[in-house]
């Protein structure tokens, strides 16, 4: 009896730790948007990381890179970071002299909502950003990257 | 039991998530109150203004409607005028010796060790266009009795038709090897508290010319996963320069310069940059003669990688001297190696340099002088650094030169 009990409580402290990491990495997958007219399709990973540390410039219709990120703490700015392989602080560092260099005019804004990174990227037609996929909407054009789309395997987010 | 238990820890966030969406939602909002304040503060008569009317109207909207938003403000994304940012530094050194060099900024002669305040830097940017922006560095050096002078860093109008073709008109640093493009004047950017002695200003009593007016082309090559990148630069350096014991200071009257370079970034390593580039002028040596003229060529190779935390930095140079109507060629090679690596806030690091230049050269101050540097970088926060620094120089015919030093770099 004492056995069941305890083979049953493992059991719900198992499930339950299935779903929470199941809820986690729901949350967790970002996806790749940038602005409806943006031609674009595919990105590599490479493209991706260039695009994000400011070594891109232009899409290949010459229209400006514009890009948008979360704020500190949220999961798409993780996921940045992880993308450039830095630390937050070496990302604040590395903008820093992107600018000095006048490579950047600025660091990218951080946005506090996606909310507000759809409203940029809906009105900037050179616009970019990571956002989670639940947060998708209308207006945001979702890019494969290395040729799947977040749902598929392989995606790396 | 499990069914729920799983639908609940999927439905429900964690207390820390609710606070943290909410704090999100906060923020947002309050940064769209600013911004409606602004513009109505900005612009009074916004409701009969057609224009103001569409800009200012959509920013109430909820971000969580499904129909695509209207325009909104773009002070929420953009960033317009002109933009600052300041960088400075004090330092304290002290030397094995009461004999000051230039290498050593702000040294009082006399004493083993002194308080300084080095380079305090300003940087201006302004976006004309799309494409056009402006870019200005104004330095104010501290000289001897705490004197300060203003040098016009970098004033560049810059255009970047694509990322093929990225134009700049003005004063720029040249392009020789990677330190000089990647740090300027602000110590707070740089994991060390002093330049190499070969990338030291030529003001500063560097060897090489630093700084230039002229043209400089860069952009990317179309070469695949190679990642290559040009550099083209014509100008004139006209680089005058201190001697290291400050009693000479040598006008190299420098002709016209050639700078080109090439770098890979290949995509298999992110972080990796191999290149170098190769410069050529002609400058006087007004110590031979009048109107001594000789050809100055700077050939570079570099390798660096910076990412994961990781900071290695090797650079190396031959300097090449060919005096005009006689057959002196000086020959001076110098390189220097530089690796960190950040632990949470501290970054230590070890740099080695050397530098063989010719006693009978325009260099006869520095000669030969190589040895190591190590030390520790401590970052506050995102704006406040430490850095505590010991070298060591072993110099030909002169005793050697032991310095610590202590640096407080900031930026705002």
């Amino acid at each position: 009896m004492r056995t069941k009990l305890i083979v049953g409580w493992v059991a719900i402290f198992l499930a339950v730790l299935a779903g929470l990491s199941s809820a986690a990495a729901q949350t967790g997958r970002v996806a790749v948007v940038v602005n409806e007219k943006n031609p674009v399709n595919n990105l590599s990973s490479s493209d991706l990381r260039k695009l994000f540390a400011g070594e891109k410039h232009a899409w290949a219709g010459g229209v400006p890179v514009k890009i948008f990120v979360r704020a500190p703490g949220a999961n798409e700015r993780v996921v940045v970071l992880k993308l450039l392989g830095m630390s937050e602080t070496e990302y604040k560092r590395y903008w820093a002299g992107q600018v000095y260099r006048g490579d950047a005019q600025a660091e990218p804004v951080g946005l506090f909502s996606n909310g507000m990174q759809r409203e940029a990227v809906v009105l900037y037609p050179g616009a970019v950003a990571l956002v989670s996929v639940q947060d998708v909407k209308l207006g945001m054009k979702v890019v494969k990257v290395d040729g799947h789309l977040p749902a598929e395997a392989g995606y790396p987010f | 039991m499990l069914v729920s238990s799983l639908s609940y820890a999927q439905n429900v966030p964690s207390e820390h998530e609710e606070i943290q969406q909410l704090v999100q939602q906060i923020n947002a909002l309050q940064e769209r109150v600013r911004v409606l304040e602004s513009l109505k503060s900005d612009n009074p008569t916004s409701s009969v203004d057609g224009t103001a009317q569409t800009v200012s109207s959509p920013t109430v909207q909820t971000a969580q409607t499904d129909a695509p938003p209207g325009p909104i403000p773009e002070a929420l994304h953009e960033l317009h005028g002109i933009q600052w940012r300041g960088y400075g530094e004090a330092d304290y050194k002290v030397l094995n010796q009461r004999t000051p060099e230039l290498g050593t900024n702000g040294f009082v002669p006399g004493s083993s060790g002194s308080f300084y305040t080095g380079d305090f830097d300003l940087l201006l940017t302004a976006r004309i266009s799309d494409k056009a922006s402006v870019l200005s560095e104004i330095d104010f050096g501290e000289r001897d009795a705490q004197k300060f002078e203003v040098d016009l860093g970098r004033i560049l109008l810059k255009y970047d038709y694509n990322d093929h073709l990225r134009m700049s008109f003005g004063r720029y640093q040249t392009g020789i090897g990677y330190y000089n493009t990647a740090f300027h004047h602000g110590s707070w950017l740089q994991t060390t508290a002093d330049r190499p002695l070969i990338m030291e200003f030529a003001d500063d009593g560097g060897l090489l010319p630093t700084q230039a007016v002229g043209l400089s082309l860069t952009g990317t090559i179309p070469s695949g996963k190679l990642g290559l990148n040009y550099i083209a630069e014509y100008g004139s350096s006209d680089t005058v320069r201190p001697e290291l014991n400050g009693n000479v200071v040598e006008d190299e009257n420098n002709g016209n310069h050639v700078n080109v370079g090439l770098f890979a970034r290949p995509d298999s390593i992110p972080g990796l940059q191999i290149g170098g580039s190769i410069y050529h002028d002609q400058i006087s040596d007004f110590a031979r003669g009048p109107s001594v003229r000789l050809g100055q060529t700077i050939v570079n190779g570099h390798i660096v990688y910076v990412r994961h935390g990781i900071e290695f930095l090797n650079e190396g140079f031959l300097i090449r001297h060919v005096y005009e109507q006689t057959s002196t060629v000086f020959n001076m090679p110098a390189f220097y190696s530089q690796i960190s690596k950040q632990f949470g806030r501290v970054r230590p690091f070890f740099r080695y340099q050397y530098i063989n230049a010719n006693p009978s050269s325009l260099f006869e101050d520095v000669n030969l002088r190589y040895g190591p540097s190590f030390g520790a970088r401590y970052d506050f926060n995102d704006f406040i650094a430490f850095k505590a620094q010991l070298d060591q120089s072993l110099r030909k015919g002169q005793p050697d030169l032991d310095a610590l030093h202590f640096q407080l770099a900031f930026t705002f």
